[in-house]
């Protein structure tokens, strides 16, 4: 990006810091998208002053600037908007974790589905402690039909359970199978995220 | 609406977009409005837009409308007209 020049040290200072605002609040981005957002910023400042700039030019920045607001306000749903499209297009769980989290105001299914994402990362955290405690971590069942998938410990239980009590005659169900099974039912949701907001796209463009 | 209207008349960049909108409809878009508004319609295929290089070093992002903002567009006017109709009924 070629930057603006200016007049006066003073005019020049305030444009350096505004444009590096807005770096940090597109750091976030991918290369392609933060050069694309800070392209138009650097592109409306110089139109702008182009227009405007017989005038003090340090007085006409601080307009023009004063316009655009600040970079973290401004470029709030930008990022939030491109980050989406990011994480769409790349599957990498870290764009989707910023993406949901950038868009958690945005409306309650993105809140939804950051839940669904936390929930998500359960499965690998079980399939780590079934490797350290193999008879403890599993798909449980005990005699009243009541069932648990996840930790059962004397102590106290933790995973998805339904009428569970820990202290019954329980008996593991998927040995072995639970690591896959747990990697399937992760992908599958992470797969399902990432469906979830490509049909929230479609439906917000109609 | 606004910004469909000037773009089915020529290509746009962001600043031109701002000062033709308050010529036309005397409207002043803040650049905090403008700005997520177009990545919101490119995104959802209703403009389109390219970089084009400029003597100064410094390109400008031209906007244009595209045939789904064009049909989107089309499919306001209508309903505009019901509403003015409707009032003047």
């Amino acid at each position: 990006m070629k930057a603006i020049s200016f007049d006066t040290r003073s005019a020049q200072r305030v444009y350096n810091d505004y444009i590096q605002r807005c770096r940090k609040a597109t750091s976030i981005l991918s290369e392609k998208d933060k050069e694309d957002v800070l392209l138009e910023i650097n592109s409306h400042i110089y139109e702008f002053l182009s227009a405007n700039g017989t005038k003090d030019q340090l007085e006409t920045l601080l307009n023009v600037l004063d316009r655009l607001g600040p970079p973290e306000e401004t470029l709030k749903e930008i990022v939030a908007s491109k980050k989406i499209g990011q994480a769409t297009h790349t599957f990498n769980p870290k764009h989707l974790a910023q993406a949901l989290a950038l868009n958690l105001t945005n409306g309650v299914i993105y809140i939804i589905l950051f839940v669904l994402f936390l929930f998500e990362i359960a499965f690998p955290i079980l399939i780590i402690l079934k490797l350290i405690y193999p008879d403890q971590v599993g798909l449980f069942i005990n005699n009243n039909g009541a069932f648990q998938y996840g930790y059962v410990s004397e102590a106290g239980s933790g995973g998805i359970s339904v009428g569970f009590h820990s202290h019954a005659k329980v008996t593991e169900l998927l040995g072995s199978w639970f690591i896959p099974v747990s990697l399937l039912i992760a992908v599958l949701i992470y797969l399902g995220i990432i469906f979830l907001l490509k049909i929230i796209k479609k439906i917000k463009s109609k | 609406m606004f910004v469909f209207i000037i773009l089915e008349k020529k290509k746009c960049y962001g600043y031109e977009l701002i000062q033709d909108i308050k010529i036309e409809f005397d409207i002043d878009v803040g650049e905090g409005t403008l700005y997520p508004l177009l990545v919101r319609l490119a995104k959802e295929g209703l403009l389109t837009h390219q970089w084009e290089e400029q003597p100064s070093g410094i390109p400008r992002k031209y906007y244009s409308i595209s045939a789904e903002g064009k049909s989107a567009l089309a499919a306001m006017k209508t309903f505009a007209g019901l509403i003015l109709k409707k009032l003047n009924d």
